[in-house]
């Protein structure tokens, strides 16, 4: 059977359109010229996000790895952020607004390296940030907090309970991550904080563990089991932080994509197979590879297969008036192999 | 797909029975198509209701709707366009009573509407069921979810006596069951209107006169139903008995004031409707001449 779909981008809310004035914007949005330093810059996503805002602020950088061939008007700093050089970057450079992504979100180094860089990390970021005047703060967490459990509606809003850590230990830091950089933003009320939640990121440069997992010809996919799952264009993602910048938001947001579809459209439309396993297999094989480290992802991983993990994106799209401008069909294309 | 065996059993089944199925399953086609419902790209909604998939398992509750319990529904004009909350009493062992709703609100109504479950929480966690239950157009009954799908203007249903009302037993037939407030606090919340409706005939369709609770809680379900043909004639005597189906929709119900209000409050607007569909029930009993037709 066919049926076109329906012409124009895809909404989830397509009653009424989004009342802007229920957010009042007292903060002030910043100002062109300001100095903005990037942490885990060198990544893809540092790299989208020092491109976006290169024109709009004074762009300074941090990274433990290098950026070959970076733009001339970023001021790079390869440091690693549990050094005691780090603070220096905050000394040279004074920044006013601070986008945090400097994270480990693979599982190929020691766990206490994972935890030092992402939770001790952010917590020495923060503190910097108070002690250097600055103004702005993004943090990139992502939708993962959450967790994959048979009980999530579809659609969780911000004020839904961090549930990672019950079925996917693993990850555990990235929750403690988003909580820290809450706190921050409750304690010090004085800097504008947006914490962001992207859904499942896609591109050419991300390098995400979802975009490894979609990039393999034979898919492990969980059988009896098809959840929906989000994306959202990298471009997108760096196009939520500017905005969020740009216009002063202050909160924790979910940034939600241009919709969701079942995990094997997905894996069908970036051109992978899908090859479902029986649950009690899958977990045992990819258990036993993962600790041999022949297999990237901890079998935690396996409920986000089995369960859905779906944001409800219009706090954001209502106080910052982000919509992605990329459609699932360009994120698929972004990526298809 | 994972619904492969769905399929590949209704086109047996469609390829060995009259023109008449073709017949009805290109009407379900057609009818689709007209859904109020948004897709997305690849043909899913928000809530991953698809249609291509749904349209195959709609021609098997379509065919328990015309030919097995030989429905006849009243009052189907009465479902509001946008959205509404459809209360429904709910009996018979299996929840067949809900496929029978969902098969008259898409045959019946202009323009046909897709009527979304809210499925039990252990549902999800069931292979290849839980696909089933989403690709239909249900989700996981949570408030969250209940409030998207009205505030999206769909059609939600409810039954309030939920598995009190499913396991009666036959001498407890027609009486309704405790129901729960959950309902009228979503009504109150997202000012929707409350479409009662009364099921004659599913109340007499398994004749089962013990629940098993021990054996029930040692398999983990919720009720382990004793009828007169289940389990002694193994799964086939889960199979209903062909009595006659009779749905009647009742004028919508709107009510007003703070879905945070106790639960007297809340308790007294219940039991209007708990009260409408009682006296729905007796009408369509009075009206029916018999069981079976």
């Amino acid at each position: 059977m066919a049926r076109s779909p329906v012409e124009g981008p895809e909404q989830l809310f397509h009653f009424t359109p989004a009342a802007r004035a229920a957010f009042p914007r007292t903060r002030r949005g910043a100002e062109p010229g300001e100095k903005l330093l990037i942490t885990g810059i060198a990544g893809g996503l540092g790299r989208l996000i020092a491109r976006r805002l290169g024109d709009y602020f004074r762009v300074a950088g941090v990274d433990r790895s290098p950026w070959e061939g970076f733009p001339p008007n970023v001021s790079m700093h390869v440091v690693d952020l549990r050094k005691r050089k780090f603070e220096d970057v905050f000394r040279i450079e004074r920044p006013d607004a601070l986008v945090h992504h400097a994270f480990v979100r693979h599982f190929r180094s020691d766990p206490r390296v994972r935890h030092e860089v992402n939770v001790l990390g952010t917590k020495r970021v923060l503190e910097y940030a108070i002690a250097y005047g600055v103004k702005r703060v993004v943090v990139l967490s992502s939708s993962y907090v959450y967790g994959a459990l048979p009980d999530n509606p579809f659609y969780m809003n911000e004020d839904f309970p961090l549930n990672v850590s019950r079925t996917y230990p693993e990850v555990r830091d990235l929750a403690e991550v988003d909580t820290l950089a809450t706190a921050f933003l409750w304690q010090h009320p004085e800097v504008t904080t947006a914490i962001l939640r992207p859904v499942n990121t896609l591109g050419y440069y991300t390098n995400s563990a979802i975009r490894r997992y979609l990039s393999q010809r034979w898919v492990p996919t969980i059988m009896g089991f098809n959840p929906m799952w989000q994306f959202i264009h990298e471009e997108d993602v760096a196009e939520a932080v500017a905005l969020a910048l740009q216009s002063g938001t202050h909160g924790v947001f979910n940034v939600a994509g241009p919709g969701a579809v079942p995990l094997k459209v997905a894996i069908r439309e970036t051109g992978g197979t899908a090859v479902p396993l029986p649950e009690p297999v899958a977990r045992a094989v990819f258990g036993r590879l993962f600790r041999l480290g022949l297999y990237h992802t901890p079998p935690g991983a396996i409920d986000f297969l089995k369960y859905p993990c779906v944001l409800d994106g219009e706090a954001f799209q209502r106080a910052a008036g982000f919509t992605p401008l990329f459609s699932l069909e360009d994120t698929f294309a972004s990526v298809r192999h | 797909m994972v619904l492969a065996p769905i399929v590949s059993l209704s086109r047996a089944v469609t390829d060995a029975l009259p023109r008449s199925i073709h017949a009805l399953q290109h009407e379900i086609d057609e009818r689709m198509l007209r859904i109020p419902t948004r897709l997305n790209a690849y043909g899913y909604d928000p809530w991953g209701f698809h249609p291509d998939s749904a349209r195959r398992s709609m021609l098997i509750t379509a065919l328990l709707y015309h030919y097995w319990f030989r429905v006849e529904t009243h009052g189907i004009d009465r479902i509001p366009r946008g959205r509404a909350l459809l209360i429904s009493n709910h009996a018979g062992q299996i929840a067949l009573d809900a496929a029978m709703i969902v098969v008259a609100c898409f045959f019946e109504a202009e323009p046909p509407r897709v009527v979304r479950g809210m499925g039990e929480y252990w549902l999800p966690t069931v292979p290849w069921l839980n696909e089933l239950m989403v690709r239909t157009g249900s989700v996981v009954g949570t408030r969250k979810n209940a409030i998207d799908l009205l505030k999206n203007e769909e059609a939600v249903i409810s039954f309030p006596e939920g598995i009190r009302g499913m396991n009666k037993l036959i001498w407890e037939r027609y009486q309704l069951q405790e129901f729960g407030q959950g309902f009228m606090r979503l009504a109150l919340e997202t000012d929707t209107p409350i479409v009662p409706i009364a099921v004659v005939g599913s109340e007499e369709q398994a004749i089962a006169i013990a629940n098993a609770r021990p054996l029930a809680h040692l398999l983990g379900m919720p009720a382990f139903p004793v009828t007169i043909t289940f389990p002694w004639l193994g799964l086939l005597g889960l199979l209903p008995f062909p009595v006659k189906y009779h749905i009647y929709f009742g004028q919508p119900m709107r009510f007003t004031g703070n879905p945070s209000d106790e639960d007297e409050v809340i308790g007294e607007k219940v039991e209007q409707v708990k009260a409408r569909i009682a006296t729905m029930l007796a009408d369509g009993l009075a009206a029916r001449r018999s069981l079976f037709w």
